[in-house]
């Protein structure tokens, strides 16, 4: 038999009607139509409003004026010289850290223990996702009544212990609110952290890990060596998703500090509600709201492209 | 064909909304109200708008917005050409609403001598910008000071304080024999709340914020006194972090706390929060803000609430149905009535002779002093002014900065933001 013969592409019966372009174009047109309501309802609710702030960010446009005056540039440039728009990156990024390396830490140790056999653990672990279940406004709201400083749990404990003379305001100092909102989140994320890392040690290959043990390793070295290597691509997802959903926080600092004492807990987004909707800047609430955009994209970027090459 | 029908309905129902006339009606009258939207203060609004339509068979439909978001909405409703036909203001907006279309100066629709034969002068005057007449009186009265007299007596307090140094030393005395108390309730939180107590109390040692040029001159040794005292209040426990406007209310209403600035509505949200209605009124003491030295004048600011009126093109009549509201509200019906409730004094002449015999609000007035303007409201930037003297003042009373510095810092802030200002 010939080489070229062998080679030879395999010759199916096909209908003299078919048209493989054809085809192709079909299946084209059927997976736009299936994508088009998805397309549409994302460009209302967020490529429209998004464009929208986009332009309004190079507008002067406060909320006495009945039409927006076109500016350019000049809110970036009134952003560039404002200590507080700069003082709510800072706040942001000490936010969105501290909550983050809290969240991680604590879900993976919660992940860790409810991995372990013991009685009762399926319900704790039904437990464990209260937070999660309860509104995010509401969970603020009981770490305030914890945190107030005429009628909190806190205070009520440490002067019961003799441990303070009078209460304290906790959330007037701006260590205090930040703690308070910081926790507030770490106590609010955990649970979706922790069925994160749950998942990931369903699949630990206890074989591995009962062989290190058998060489002598402790705890710790298992946790390092085996379990943090296993669950790195869970590590960098929940991570990713942590620091976008950190960067986006509002409800509950704003229900807790409302951004305060002065402007401790004024992350970007209570700014630019502040700018949009007490001092009625929507121009320049829309040009913050740019630039917090900006800082979105790149954990964005990277979470998607995980995803991607995942899939 | 029926959808393509339907599709012009709609979009022939557009137009007509983009480009008719720029006020909402959905009844004879519509009505803007943040008292509408407060608990206690919506049966009394509801009693209006059922009194005004049985007289005259018109009916109104009263439209809630929380005190906060009032503003707000009345420049967005200009925007979506929804204005109402009568809205509920507070005093200090007024400057900034007056630039919204279809504001009718009231001057031109009940004439000018008329409405001075009718209402109390120092009423009429919060409704007036330059010549014209924006604004109708609804309730006056003062921001001022409130004593709890039954925490004064726990404190061994027989006479009320004229004099900083004796108001100091009453605080002292409460804060050492009632425990658990907090003797002054001084807004420490809330930027809108902080500048009224701040404002009081710079007047009180003779500073201003701002001067009736538009000029910042809060760097002042007066203004610099007046901070320096507020924040030795908190350093003392004579004062306390995290208090607004409503935690003094509660704190009043349950006999822990001496003294607080407020509107003469207190009396009702104290007769509320205390749960023992008016058997409370007899703890309150409606008092003059203490002065810096003995003889000096006591001080309040003006406060009240006002009735505007849009119309296309600005222009209206007597009979209107808006107008023959404005007129129901600003009744003897109404004026001796919904004030009462409200712990407020009437606007017009003849109901505060009516209402001359109510102890509280005979005190109130007794109290007020010279009742200034609200130096900040009446600017065109008012909440970025409120935020900025807000949030220095904050930062002196909690220690993050000296009186000094927030003083410095607050002249540089106010003077960059009246640079662009106006009234």
């Amino acid at each position: 038999m010939a080489l070229t013969e062998v080679n030879r592409p395999l010759e199916l019966p096909v209908s003299p009607l078919a048209n493989r372009r054809g085809l192709r174009a079909g299946q084209r047109r059927t997976g736009i139509l299936l994508l088009l309501p998805a397309i549409a309802v994302f460009a209302v609710v967020i490529l429209y409003p998004f464009l929208k702030a986009l332009g309004l960010s190079l507008f002067r446009y406060t909320i006495e004026m009945t039409a927006p005056e076109f500016i350019g540039l000049g809110n970036f440039r009134t952003i560039a010289t404002s200590g507080e728009v700069w003082n709510a990156f800072l706040v942001t990024a000490i936010y969105v850290l501290f909550t983050t390396v809290g969240t991680l830490v604590l879900g993976l140790g919660w992940a860790l223990i409810l991995n372990q056999p013991f009685r009762g653990r399926a319900v704790l672990r039904s437990f464990s996702l209260l937070p999660w279940v309860l509104p995010s406004t509401v969970s603020a709201f009981i770490w305030g009544w914890i945190f107030n400083a005429r009628f909190g749990v806190l205070n009520a404990i440490l002067l019961e212990l003799g441990l303070i003379d009078y209460p304290q305001a906790w959330l007037s100092t701006p260590q205090g609110a930040m703690l308070a909102v910081v926790l507030t989140k770490i106590w609010l994320s955990i649970p979706l952290f922790m069925a994160f890392f749950l998942a990931g040690l369903q699949n630990l290959d206890r074989e591995q890990v009962d062989a290190a043990r058998i060489d002598g390793a402790g705890n710790w070295a298992v946790l390092r060596d085996h379990v943090l290597p296993h669950l790195r691509p869970v590590l960098i997802v929940v991570v990713v998703i942590g620091v976008i959903g950190n960067l986006q926080q509002f409800d509950t600092i704003f229900a807790l500090t409302g951004g305060g004492p002065v402007r401790a807990t004024t992350v970007l987004s209570i700014e630019v509600y502040k700018q949009a909707f007490e001092q009625w800047d929507i121009g320049f609430a829309s040009a913050i709201g740019v630039l917090w955009v900006a800082t979105l994209i790149a954990p964005a970027f990277f979470y998607l492209r995980m995803l991607v090459k995942g899939a | 064909m029926r959808t393509m029908k339907r599709m012009a309905g709609a979009l022939g129902l557009a137009a007509a909304m983009a480009t008719g006339p720029n006020i909402a009606h959905a009844a004879d009258v519509s009505f803007m109200s943040f008292t509408y939207a407060e608990q206690a203060g919506k049966p009394s609004v509801e009693k209006m708008v059922e009194g005004f339509k049985d007289q005259t068979k018109l009916t109104v439909e009263p439209i809630g917005y929380a005190w906060g978001d009032m503003q707000k909405n009345l420049f967005l409703r200009a925007r979506s050409r929804t204005l109402p036909d009568v809205a509920q203001l507070s005093e200090r907006w007024l400057p900034s609403v007056a630039s919204l279309p279809g504001l009718v100066d009231l001057n031109t629709v009940y004439g000018k001598d008329k409405l001075e034969a009718i209402f109390a002068p120092d009423a009429l005057a919060i409704g007036r910008l330059g010549d014209k007449q924006l604004a109708l009186p609804l309730i006056s009265g003062s921001i001022g000071m409130i004593a709890n007299k039954a925490v004064l007596e726990k404190g061994g307090i027989a006479d009320l304080p004229t004099t900083v140094e004796d108001f100091r030393k009453d605080l002292v005395a409460v804060r050492d024999k009632v425990p658990n108390s907090v003797p002054y309730t001084m807004a420490t939180k809330n930027n809108g709340s902080i500048l009224i107590d701040f404002m009081l109390w710079n007047w009180v040692f003779g500073g201003q914020l701002i001067d009736g040029q538009g000029k910042a001159v809060v760097d002042s040794d007066a203004s610099r006194q007046a901070l320096a005292f507020m924040v030795g209040l908190v350093k003392d426990r004579l004062a306390a972090p995290e208090i607004d406007r409503p935690d003094a209310r509660r704190l009043m209403a349950q006999g822990a706390s001496a003294f607080f600035f407020d509107a003469p509505q207190a009396r009702t949200f104290l007769r509320n929060f205390s749960g023992e209605g008016e058997a409370f009124d007899k703890n309150v003491a409606p008092i003059k803000t203490p002065v810096l030295h003995q003889g000096d004048q006591s001080t309040s600011i003006q406060w009240g609430h006002l009735l505007v009126q849009f119309a296309s093109g600005a222009s209206a009549k007597p009979d209107a149905p808006a107008d023959q509201f404005l007129t129901y509200l600003t009744s003897d019906a109404v004026q001796t009535q919904f004030p009462v409730e409200q712990s407020a004094l009437p606007v017009t002449k003849s109901a505060r002779q009516a209402v001359s015999n109510d102890p509280y609000l005979a005190a109130w007035a007794q109290a007020t002093g010279r009742a200034r303007a609200n130096e900040v409201g009446i600017w065109s930037n008012a909440a970025e002014l409120t935020t900025i003297v807000g949030e220095e003042v904050q930062g002196a009373l909690l220690g993050q900065k000296s009186a000094d510095e927030a003083i410095a810092s607050m002249q540089k802030r106010l003077a960059t933001s009246m640079a662009s200002a106006r009234k």
